[in-house]
C-alpha cells in the first residue's frame, strides 16, 4: 500500500556541535548481532566454559537430556552429573544419563562447553552460565531455548520463530503440565498441524518438534495419540535424537 | 579392691522413668537461689542442666538450705537427691521434665567467688549482647580464662565436633589402607624455606622445628609403605594421593553432627554447608576467566590472593551453590620446587588446592619422584642444595610416584560451621600476641 511521502524537512548531513566532555555512549541498535547471540558466549576463552543445569530429580528434564546429546555431537562437551546435598539420593539411571564419563575428562581444558547438571530440591529448572552477563534462565522451556541455540539459528521468518515458541510453550504448559482436558486439546492440535506438514512448524525439524516429542513421551499420552501425531512419532525416533530420553523413561 | 560408695548418674540420664529414685550425682553449681525456706539450684554437666530443690524439712535444716544457697557458683558438688517428675515443663534447663530434691549435698571443689567471666555472658550471641545491654565477653579474655570458657555449651559443642572429625579422618583413611605414622618434629634444616621457623636449642647446637611432616611422608613412600597418613600439632597431612572423595566424605559424615552444628549456630548463626556429590573440580584456568569476568585483572599465571580466593569461592557458589570445591593445575610459577609440573603443559602443574567456604583448607600436589628432576626445579628455585641434600637422596634408590597434601583440622571445623576466627576452634591457640595458657 502506497502512502503519501514527506520529503525530508532539513538535509540529513546537518553538523551538530556536541560536547566533548560528556561520556559517549554506543548506537545500541547499530550492535544488532552481538550482545543476544548464544554463539559469542562460546568463544574462546583458553578455558571451560560450563553451563549448570539444576533440576528436580522427581522431574528429569527430558528435552535438556536430549539437547545435550545433540551438543555432543557439535562441540566437544565435558559432562559431569552432581548431587546437591539439597538432595538425599537419587536412583542410578539420573546419575547416568548424561552418558558415560569422556576419557579425557581430567583435562577440562580440553573441552569447549562444560554441561554439569546437578540433581537439587529445585521448584523449576534453572540454568546458570555467565553468571556477570546473565542472570539465571528459569524453567525448561526457557533453557530449551538458549540450548537450542547453540545448535542452530530460529528461522529467520517471525511469524516461523513465534510458531515454533508457542509450540514450546504448549508444550510444557498445556501438555506437561496440564490438566487431562488440555492434553487432549493439545493432541488435536497437534493431529490437525501435522497434517498438513510433516514437521510442526516448517520443513525442516525444530525445537518444537524435540520438546513436543519430550512432552508427549513424559505425559504418558503415546498411545491414546491420533493417527498423525503418530506418524509424527515415528518420524522422530527415526531422526535418532532421543535414545537418552527414551532410556530415562524405562 | 574398693566398691565406690555412690553410683554418680548423669544429668543427661534424669528423665521420668528415673521418678522417685534416690540418686546420687556429681556436677557443677550453674546458679544457686534463695528463697525464704528454699534453695533453687541449677546443676550442670557440659551441655546439660537439671534444677534442684533444698528445702527446709526431715532431710534439710534453715542451716542447710543457707549452706546451699552460698555455693559459689561453678564449684563442683555431690548431691543425693530424690527425682521428682515435674507438672509443668521446667523451660530454662535441658532436663525439662524433672526435678531433684535434694537430701544431702557436699561440696568436692570449692570455686573462688569471683570469677573472671560468667558462662551465661560467654555464651550469649553478640547482636543480642548489644540490644538487651547485657555483657558478651570479648575473645581475649575468653582466650585468657580458657578454662572456664571451654565449659560454655558452644565450646564443648565446637571441640567434641572436631574430636569427631579428627576420628572420622582416621577412620577414613585407615579403611582406605592408610598407614598412621609419627614423624619428628625436631629438624636439622628448614624444610620449606628459612622465613618463619621455629629455633631451639638442640645439644650443643640448635635446631628447628618442623613446619610440615611433608619429608618424612614422602620417605616413608619411598620406604614401601604406599599410604601413610599423620596427624600432627596444627596440621593433619596424608601422602599417597588423597582423593577429593576422602575430603567429601567427611564433609558428608559431619551431618550427624546436627546436635553439636545447631548448638554452635544459637551464638554464632551461620549458613547451612552445602556440597555437591561428587565434588566439584574446576581447573585454574576457569577459576581466572572467572576473576576477570568479575572485574580483576590478572595474569594467567598469578597467584590467587586471599581476597581473589574469596571472591572465586562466592562466584563458584553462585553458579554452582557449593560450599566445597576442589580447583586443580595451579601454575608452576606458584608452587613449591617439589610440585610435579603437568605433563601436557609445562606452564601447570599437578597440585591443588580445596576451598570451604572460599577460604583454602588443603593445598596438595603430586611431588616430584625423580632425584635429577628435583634437583632441576631447587635450582630454577635458587635452593641452596646442601641444605636439603638428604630430601633429594631419598628418592636416589627408587621411588614410587606419589602425591598428597595437608588439612588444617581448626580450619576445616570453623570453615564448616561458618565461624569466622580460627581461636574459637583451637583449644589454647598460639599467635604472635599470645604464649598461654
Amino acid at each position: 500500500m502506497s502512502m503519501y511521502q514527506v520529503k525530508p524537512i532539513c538535509g540529513g548531513d546537518i553538523k551538530i556541535d556536541l560536547p566533548t566532555c560528556m561520556y559517549k555512549l554506543a548506537n545500541i541498535h547499530a550492535q544488532q548481532g552481538t550482545g543476544c547471540n548464544p554463539e559469542h558466549a562460546l568463544q574462546d576463552h583458553g578455558a571451560l566454559r560450563d553451563i549448570v543445569v539444576n533440576a528436580n530429580p522427581a522431574h528429569p528434564p527430558l528435552t535438556l537430556l536430549v539437547l545435550h546429546s545433540l551438543l555432543s555431537q557439535r562441540y566437544r562437551v565435558l559432562s559431569t552429573v552432581h548431587v546437591h546435598s539439597s538432595v538425599a539420593g537419587v536412583p542410578p539411571q539420573l546419575l547416568s544419563c548424561l552418558g558415560p564419563r569422556h576419557a579425557d575428562s581430567y583435562a577440562r581444558q580440553m573441552f569447549q562447553l562444560g554441561f554439569t547438571l546437578i540433581w537439587k530440591d529445585v521448584p523449576k529448572v534453572e540454568m546458570k552460565f555467565s553468571i556477570q552477563n546473565m542472570c539465571p534462565i528459569k524453567g525448561e522451556a526457557n533453557v530449551a531455548r538458549f540450548l537450542f541455540k547453540l545448535l542452530a539459528p530460529y528461522p529467520s521468518d517471525p511469524a516461523l520463530a513465534t510458531l515454533v515458541d508457542s509450540w514450546v510453550d504448549t508444550a510444557f504448559f498445556q501438555l506437561l503440565d496440564g490438566s487431562a482436558k488440555e492434553r487432549a486439546a493439545v493432541l488435536r492440535a497437534l493431529n490437525s498441524a501435522l497434517g498438513r506438514n510433516p514437521w510442526l512448524a516448517g520443513p525442516d525439524v525444530s525445537l518444537a518438534d524435540i520438546t513436543c516429542y519430550c512432552c508427549v513421551l513424559q505425559s504418558g499420552s503415546v498411545s491414546s495419540a491420533p493417527a498423525n501425531v503418530q506418524r509424527w512419532l515415528k518420524s522422530c525416533e527415526n531422526l535418532g535424537y532421543f535414545g537418552p530420553a527414551k532410556l530415562l523413561l524405562q | 579392691m574398693c566398691v565406690p560408695d555412690r553410683a554418680l548418674v548423669r544429668v543427661q540420664d534424669l528423665t521420668p522413668e528415673k521418678a522417685d529414685q534416690l540418686i546420687w550425682l556429681r556436677a557443677r553449681i550453674h546458679t544457686s537461689r534463695a528463697k525464704g525456706k528454699q534453695c533453687f539450684l541449677v546443676l550442670r554437666q557440659q551441655q546439660f542442666n537439671v534444677q534442684a530443690l533444698v528445702a527446709v524439712g526431715d532431710c534439710a535444716s534453715k542451716q542447710m538450705v543457707k549452706f546451699a544457697a552460698n555455693i559459689t557458683k561453678e564449684s563442683i558438688v555431690d548431691v543425693e537427691a530424690l527425682v521428682r517428675k515435674v507438672e509443668q515443663k521446667i523451660e530454662s534447663c535441658s532436663q525439662q521434665d524433672v526435678e531433684l530434691h535434694i537430701e544431702r549435698i557436699f561440696v568436692i571443689s570449692q570455686a573462688e567467688p569471683r570469677l573472671p567471666l560468667q558462662l551465661d555472658d560467654a555464651v550469649r550471641p553478640d547482636g543480642e549482647g548489644e540490644e538487651e545491654g547485657r555483657a558478651t565477653v570479648n575473645q581475649d579474655t575468653k582466650l585468657d580464662n580458657r578454662v572456664i570458657d571451654l565449659r560454655t555449651t558452644t565450646s564443648q559443642a565446637i571441640f567434641r565436633l572436631q574430636s569427631g572429625v579428627c576420628q572420622l579422618f582416621r577412620d577414613t583413611l585407615t579403611k582406605k589402607g592408610f598407614v598412621e605414622i609419627q614423624t619428628p618434629k625436631i629438624i636439622s634444616a628448614a624444610s620449606e624455606g628459612g622465613a618463619n621457623v621455629f629455633t631451639v636449642s638442640y645439644f650443643k647446637t640448635s635446631a628447628y622445628l618442623a613446619q610440615s611432616p611433608q619429608l618424612y611422608k614422602q620417605m616413608c613412600i619411598c620406604a614401601d609403605f604406599d599410604k601413610v597418613f599423620c596427624v600432627g600439632p596444627g596440621k593433619k597431612s596424608s601422602h599417597h594421593v588423597l582423593p577429593p572423595c576422602a575430603a567429601f566424605t567427611l564433609v558428608r559424615s559431619l551431618r550427624c553432627f546436627q546436635t553439636e552444628i545447631q548448638t554452635v549456630n544459637k551464638q554464632f548463626p551461620s549458613e547451612p554447608f552445602k556440597f555437591l556429590e561428587p565434588t566439584l573440580r574446576l581447573e585454574y584456568t576457569e577459576a581466572v576467566a572467572m576473576l576477570r569476568e568479575a572485574g580483576v585483572e590478572m595474569g594467567d599465571e598469578d597467584d590467587l590472593s586471599t581476597p581473589n580466593e574469596k571472591l572465586l569461592g562466592r562466584l563458584v557458589k553462585e553458579k554452582y551453590d557449593t560450599d566445597f570445591y576442589v580447583l586443580d593445575k595451579y601454575p608452576l610459577a606458584v608452587r613449591p620446587f617439589y610440585t610435579m609440573p603437568d605433563p601436557n603443559n609445562p606452564k601447570y602443574s599437578n597440585s591443588y588446592d580445596m576451598f570451604m567456604r572460599g577460604e583454602e583448607i588443603l593445598s596438595g600436589a603430586q611431588r616430584i619422584h625423580n632425584a635429577q628432576l628435583l634437583t632441576e626445579r631447587a635450582i630454577h628455585h635458587q635452593i641452596d642444595l646442601e641444605k636439603i641434600k638428604a630430601y633429594i637422596d631419598s628418592f636416589r634408590y627408587g621411588a614410587p610416584p606419589h602425591g598428597g597434601g595437608g588439612i588444617g583440622l581448626e580450619r576445616v571445623c570453623m570453615l564448616y560451621l561458618g565461624l569466622h576466627n580460627v581461636r574459637q576452634t583451637s583449644m589454647f591457640p598460639r599467635d604472635p600476641k599470645r604464649l598461654t595458657p
